[in-house]
């Protein structure tokens, strides 16, 4: 178990583009916390920042902190990070197209022994029997779903203790967030992983989370437990675009008039 | 046209292949893991034969398998350099400015063998061993047989590793992906310098046996430009394309000197680029170009 800190981050890409504005974010040990907000809030930005990523979009680190388990990780490389046990599953289904799914599985797997990864990629493809059948085939031909199943597949080949997970959700169908949402759950308990669930999709996170963070425009707008998020209109409304009132219409009247409070 | 001696040609053309063959996957590699055209690779073989000279000659008079042997770790180690030094810091930038700095890379490393070895032609200390194989009117030279055998058995091997071996597969990752690779912790880094030096070692390796019959000089660095319709015709990323477009400009060529250029003087050095665009207006990826997987 391990707990991850983000302390008052600022970050800028290519120099001037402010894409976090002071962001503060906690997850205790075990714990399984939401990152929530509309496109281009930062979301993104944070898991590069705290994966040791950023420098591959030309970003940097202005000024905060990041630690996982008390130790200072702000300007650690990717590899350091990954040695820490946090794993990032980047946005986009970033498998590795020509590479066939046991491929994909092999080259997760790297730090492993033979045996230590013949087993894990057992247990991979019974939890995943379709991964199974498509073993032999190449990663780009596999469906949305199946190549979020192989992304988890290979998280879990790099023994992690963090698993941040970047919008697992887009452009599947809602049979299929259901899945994964559920799937993430049975992982955090078996391995007792600390979760950091990045969402556009609330109503999935929050079957899943303990705590969500809403961010928009590079800050923290929001921070509060599952229940309180849910039952606050404000959030509801404005941030997650699920708001309980009525049509289209109505909603946005009820904005306009927020705005002017 | 003497078909009798069509055999002979081909063999010939075989050897001149595999090492082609040889330089360009190298070459493809490090496009494959950087993207990087690496204009210097024609100065990769020239330094490469130079290192097998250096170990040939005094003080260490090695036999010049055992020369190679020695003098291909020392290649690899150039390439890594090279790729640390030089080409790391440009990763990410304009592709327009990393191909003038290989060709900034070109002038260098000319200037630096000259300084090394000066600028004459060399002659390697004794032959490659082995007894020509004579097959009725077919002679199998010992340069034929070394080419054949080290070109296509070192190909192949290192087609195998890249499919199967672990490493193999990190660096196809690595290729493809560097960000995915690095956000599961392979170390990307050390694959692109692996691959650099790979290629430095093949290149040092198809240098010396493309230059064991006149000794090292700068002409080699023209047999290295061959690395360009090689890899244009096996389509660029596509290690299995780099060795049969290798086999058969080699083969292209070896039958173009042997029955056109009593005819038609300078065909041979043309003719592969001329394979080379008819097969483009063809196929735009080459012959063994990746199609691209996309989803809509």
């Amino acid at each position: 178990m391990a707990s991850l800190n983000v302390e008052n981050l600022k970050v800028v890409y290519r120099g001037v583009i402010l894409a976090l504005n002071g962001v503060s974010l906690r997850a205790e040990p075990g714990e399984a916390v939401g990152l929530l907000g509309p496109n281009g809030a930062g979301k993104s930005t944070l898991v590069r920042a705290i994966a040791g990523l950023l420098h591959q979009y030309e970003g940097r680190v202005l000024d905060g902190k990041i630690t996982l388990n008390g130790q200072d990780i702000t300007h650690a490389s990717a590899l350091k990070v990954a040695a820490l046990g946090l794993t990032p599953i980047l946005e986009g289904r970033p498998v590795f197209r020509y590479l066939t799914v046991l491929e994909n599985l092999t080259a997760a797997a790297h730090k492993l022994s033979p045996a230590r990864a013949r087993a894990i990629t057992e247990e991979v493809f019974a939890r995943f029997p379709r991964l199974y059948e498509r073993r032999r085939e190449q990663a780009g031909y596999l469906s949305g779903g199946e190549q979020q199943m192989l992304l988890l597949g290979m998280a879990l080949l790099t023994e992690p203790r963090v698993l941040v997970v970047d919008e697992p959700s887009l452009g599947l169908a809602p049979i299929l967030v259901e899945e994964v949402m559920r799937v993430l759950g049975e992982l955090r308990r078996e391995k007792g992983l600390t979760l950091i669930l990045v969402e556009q999709n609330a109503r999935a996170a929050f079957s899943l989370v303990e705590r969500v963070y809403v961010l928009e425009q590079g800050r923290v707008a929001f921070e509060g437990s599952t229940q309180v998020a849910q039952s606050d209109a404000d959030v509801m409304e404005f941030y997650l675009g699920a708001g309980a009132s009525g049509g289209f219409a109505e909603a946005k009247r009820y904005r306009r008039r927020k705005r002017w409070v | 046209m003497d078909l009798s001696l069509l055999p002979q040609f081909l063999i010939t053309g075989l050897s001149t292949g595999a090492l082609y063959a040889l330089i360009t996957l190298g070459f493809v590699l490090v496009y494959r893991a950087t993207s990087v055209v690496n204009f210097a690779i024609g100065e990769f073989l020239l330094v490469g034969a130079y290192l097998v000279y250096t170990f040939n000659v005094a003080p260490f008079n090695l036999p010049l398998p055992l020369a190679m042997l020695v003098a291909l770790p020392v290649a690899f180690l150039f390439g890594w350099l090279i790729e640390r030094g030089f080409v790391r810091p440009l990763l990410g930038r304009n592709v327009v400015a990393v191909i003038m700095a290989t060709i900034g890379l070109v002038a260098t490393l000319d200037g630096v063998a000259q300084l090394v070895w000066g600028a004459d032609q060399k002659a390697y200390n004794g032959e490659l061993p082995g007894q020509p194989i004579v097959l009725g009117s077919l002679v199998l030279t010992a340069r034929s047989m070394w080419g054949i055998v080290v070109g296509i058995g070192v190909a192949l091997l290192l087609i195998a590793l890249l499919r199967y071996s672990r490493y193999g597969v990190m660096i196809r990752a690595v290729s493809e992906s560097e960000t995915a690779a690095l956000a599961l912790g392979i170390n990307a880094p050390r694959m692109v310098g692996i691959v650099w030096g790979l290629s430095a070692a093949l290149a040092a390796l198809g240098g010396v046996l493309l230059a064991s019959a006149s000794g090292p000089g700068f002409h080699v660095i023209a047999l290295g430009l061959m690395v360009f319709p090689v890899a244009i015709l096996g389509g660029m990323d596509s290690v299995p394309g780099a060795v049969i477009a290798g086999l058969a400009l080699g083969v292209v060529q070896a039958l173009s000197t042997g029955y056109l250029e009593g005819s038609l003087p300078g065909i041979t050095e043309a003719i592969p680029f001329v394979i080379v665009l008819l097969v483009l207006l063809l196929r735009p990826y080459g012959l063994f170009g990746q199609s691209r997987i996309e989803r809509v």
